[in-house]
């Protein structure tokens, strides 16, 4: 009668227990790897030359994730030069993005009445939960500006070229997926950094012409930001973004192996493509050198990830989002700047007189009926993706060299400066030396920002509770309060305010010469302290006033060690 | 050039790279380990942090919203609003840390408000209830208004974060609360019918003066209660001849005064405060400190002579 153990049965009694565990025990392994035996792995991990037949090539075959991989690459592209690893990296950061997000997940509500808490419980509550939210965001970051050097470097080496030119469209989608995955995740944590770079950004979307009110609406689900608009960013960041970014990623990759990796220009002659051509003794074989390489660049991909976390980097998380309270200074995400730039257009061009710039917006609005806001922001800043995406069908030059392409990498250089430019100017302290793009209020309260910011710490709530002494102190250059710290805060205050009575901001507008403050340290409970700053100074029309701004500081707060 | 060659075209030796690979997965790894084990104390650390910055948060709040009725300083406004830094409410609490940081607050002296009104829960949560969907009816007739309702869904300015964080502020008057005879105290439910002083019944000249007062637009800023004057920008005139006598008198008032020479009478101060607002600054407003320029300075413009007269005549009747 057969039963199940009869083979195994048979075996032990014809070889011998220990062998059949040992060769049981490598049939499990092959299946695991999908057609290497221990031996064969040995052999790799040892670098022994592959025995013919060679078994290395079977996980290719038999696997899935292998069978999405080359068994081999060309010598020329495995040094760090022509790819530096950049696509790689972007496919690690994709993934990595992916587990640290399904843990955030875990325990995130998408509410406006729950949404912040989760985030003060992920800090405070949740074993790895800070770490994982700095990891995500770190991540994020990283990701970002990977993919965009992913880009450059495919232009400088004019890898978007025939035969490549759809994997280039297919890596410009995945750009904007990276930047709208990043930008949708900014939601989230529904502080007023998220809220008012969101709010920003979904209004652009409100000045598309014709059909803006309702793309507005279908994003925020309401006229403004709320409830509807939570949850409908929180599903494009874990749904619909991530989908796209899948299919795409398939499509892109299957396009890289499809036509292989692009040789350095300089060993190809001009207009063909060699890199499917390999001669056997160029061959690097993926298992085990690209393999090796890969999870080496993983782990220390990860490994600094998780240092920079661990140490200096920390996410940010701003107060409670307020409908009714706009900070100072509200900036979209660092990547956005060049379109918030862009928004200052043309009162920003260098050498432009603003009546100039005057009459190019009343062009605008005369000619085709649209603001500034919406040409540059929603027709001009889109133009310049479409740009990226017919890049390579409509760049006439067939060579990939360097020598050849002095106009194409020229332009390039010109529109990474533009760029560049362009997102200086979006900052609110604009570009430097020229002011260009500089937004501010009057000086006093630009000191009043300076010191005590809207959101973020800055220099009044970094000084620890105990170095404040109760009282009124004048802001003078010599303070003599009894306590250090207090002291060289006021010194600070003062050298500030001195700064802008002399030097006049990007607008012209300086603190009038006369203008004294005060700083004033009140015990309001145990261990709760109100420090005000209060400015009196003379306005432009010339009129006294008063310019007070104040903070509440608790013996706990700990924003010294931040 | 060539250094930049030689990076650019490195390969790193396979050696090497398992190398790199398992030094990083160690670095990883220990990351991870020394995160588990001290993440607990962190966690403690931090949520300790962010119910300080709960308090300073709650702070802005408190003056924004409840100062104007519960003081300054949590001391109350007679007749608006009962002390909530009194002993009497907020009890008397003490913060404890264990040795894992984790922080507690340990309640030395319960609420007497809580156990005269009968409130199971903690201090914490009916700070909570009120503010959020105040008392609908009048506990007693010590006070003006009802405590509105403050939370967004009852169609109040808050949100609930707001709400928990004002909470967090006020029991954190516990540590070092205001003794019960430095505060205005709450009535028990139904008391305090005789605390309301009787009426003096208005002469015509003070009757004309009221009107002159509600039709200036006064109470938008100054406070009168019983009259339907809830201003809470400058102080309140609840007491104004009673206050005029004692300013007078007060040496503040005398070595402050500028541009006009000092009253001698509470009517010649009454008429200075509102035809000169800036001649005397008063000390202490709802909103903190009083702000000069803030009054308008046209009202010798604006009233004629025989209202201001009115008006002066009824202020100096409220004592």
């Amino acid at each position: 009668m057969a039963f199940v153990g009869q083979k195994l049965i048979k075996q032990i009694q014809t070889t011998g227990l220990k062998a059949t565990v040992a060769q049981r025990l490598d049939d499990a392994f092959t299946r695991f790897t999908a057609g290497l035996s221990w031996n064969d792995v040995r052999g790799i991990l040892r670098g022994d030359p592959p025995p013919k037949p060679n078994p290395r090539v079977k996980p290719h075959t038999e696997g899935f994730w292998f069978h999405i991989r080359p068994t081999f690459y060309h010598e020329a592209v495995t040094t760090l030069y022509p790819t530096f690893r950049l696509g790689l990296l972007s496919a690690l950061f994709f993934t990595f993005e992916i587990i640290t997000g399904i843990f955030l997940m875990i325990f995130y509500t998408p509410s406006p009445t729950y949404a912040y808490g989760n985030m003060i419980d992920i800090l405070t509550n949740v074993p790895f939960g800070k770490f994982m939210r700095d990891l995500h965001r770190l991540g994020a970051e990283a990701m970002v500006i990977v993919v965009t050097l992913h880009m450059v470097r495919t232009f400088v080496t004019g890898s978007y070229k025939k035969p490549r030119q759809f994997t280039w469209f297919t890596g410009v989608v995945l750009l904007i997926v990276t930047l709208f995955l990043s930008f949708s995740g900014y939601l989230l944590p529904w502080d007023q950094l998220a809220f008012w770079a969101v709010t920003i950004g979904t209004s652009m979307a409100d000045a598309v012409p014709l059909i803006g009110p309702e793309l507005n609406l279908l994003l925020r689900g309401a006229p403004d930001i709320g409830a509807g608009g939570l949850l409908r960013f929180y599903l494009f960041h874990v749904v619909l973004f991530p989908l796209i970014g899948v299919i795409f990623v398939a499509v892109h990759y299957y396009k890289v192996v499809r036509f292989g990796i692009s040789l350095p220009p300089e060993m190809e002659p001009v207009g063909e493509d060699n890199a499917r051509k390999v001669p056997p003794e160029k061959r690097v074989p993926f298992l085990p050198d690209i393999l090796t390489n890969e999870l080496m660049y993983a782990g220390v991909a990860f490994a600094v990830l998780a240092v920079s976390a661990a140490t200096w980097y920390s996410a940010p998380l701003e107060h409670h989002a307020d409908p009714l309270v706009t900070p100072n200074h509200t900036v979209a995400p660092w990547y956005f700047y060049w379109l918030q730039g862009l928004l200052k257009i043309p009162h920003m061009i260098p050498f432009l007189p603003t009546s100039i710039a005057v009459e190019v917006d009343r062009f605008f609005a005369n000619v085709f009926g649209i603001t500034p806001k919406v040409f540059w922001g929603v027709i001009v800043g889109p133009l310049m993706f479409l740009l990226l995406f017919v890049l390579p069908y409509i760049d006439p030059n067939p060579s990939r060299r360097y020598g050849d392409r002095k106009i194409m990498l020229s332009l390039g250089a010109l529109f990474a400066a533009v760029i560049i430019y362009l997102s200086l100017a979006g900052i609110p302290t604009g570009v430097p030396i020229t002011g260009f793009g500089y937004v501010g209020g009057d000086p006093a309260s630009e000191v009043g920002q300076a010191f005590i910011p809207d959101e973020g710490v800055g220099p009044v709530r970094r000084l620890p509770y105990s170095q404040y002494v109760v009282g009124s102190f004048p802001i003078n250059a010599d303070p003599n309060t009894g306590s250090a710290g207090l002291d060289s805060l006021i010194r600070d205050i003062h050298n500030d305010m001195e700064a802008r009575k002399v030097r006049p901001d990007p607008l012209g507008r300086r603190l009038s010469a006369e203008a004294t403050g005060t700083l004033e340290v009140k015990q309001i409970q145990e261990n709760l302290r109100q420090v005000i700053i209060t400015i009196n100074y003379t306005d432009e029309a010339g009129n006294p006033t008063q310019f007070k701004k104040y903070t509440f500081l608790h013996a706990g707060s700990g924003y010294a060690v931040e | 050039m060539s250094i930049i060659k030689k990076i650019i075209t490195f390969r790193p030796s396979f050696t090497l790279r398992i190398l790199t690979g398992l030094v990083s997965i160690l670095i990883l790894l220990s990351v991870c380990t020394f995160i588990g084990l001290s993440d607990r104390t962190r966690l403690n650390v931090r949520a300790a942090q962010f119910e300080s910055r709960a308090i300073e948060a709650g702070a802005k709040v408190y003056y924004d919203q409840c100062a104007r009725c519960h003081g300054a300083n949590g001391e109350g406004v007679e007749g608006l609003g009962p002390g909530l830094a009194s002993e009497f409410f907020v009890g008397r609490i003490e913060l404890v840390r264990d040795e894992m940081q984790q922080q507690s607050i340990r309640v030395v002296v319960p609420s007497e408000r809580l156990k005269q009104i009968g409130w199971t829960g903690s201090l914490r949560d009916y700070i909570i209830a009120v503010t959020e969907s105040g008392i609908p009816v009048k506990t007693s007739n010590v006070w003006d208004v009802n405590h509105p309702t403050f939370g967004e869904r009852y169609g109040g300015p808050l949100r609930g974060d707001q709400i928990r964080d004002v909470a967090s502020f006020i029991v954190n008057y516990g540590l070092n609360p205001l003794p019960n005879d430095q505060a205005i105290l709450p009535p028990a439910p139904g008391e305090g019918q005789a605390a309301r002083p009787t009426p003096v019944p208005l002469t015509p000249e003070q009757e004309a003066g009221k009107q002159v007062y509600l039709a200036q637009g006064c109470a938008a800023c100054h406070a009168i209660r019983g009259v339907g004057a809830q201003g809470a920008i400058g102080p309140n005139m609840n007491r104004m001849g009673a206050v005029a006598a004692e300013r007078i008198a007060s040496d503040d008032y005398k070595s402050k005064i500028q541009g006009q020479p000092p009253a001698t009478t509470p009517e010649e101060y009454i008429r200075q405060s509102i035809l000169y607002p800036n001649a005397y600054i008063v000390p202490q407003c709802p909103q903190g400190p009083c702000q000069a320029n803030l009054m308008p300075r046209n009202y010798a413009q604006v009233i004629p002579p025989q209202d201001l007269d009115n008006l002066v005549a009824y202020l100096a009747s409220l004592k």
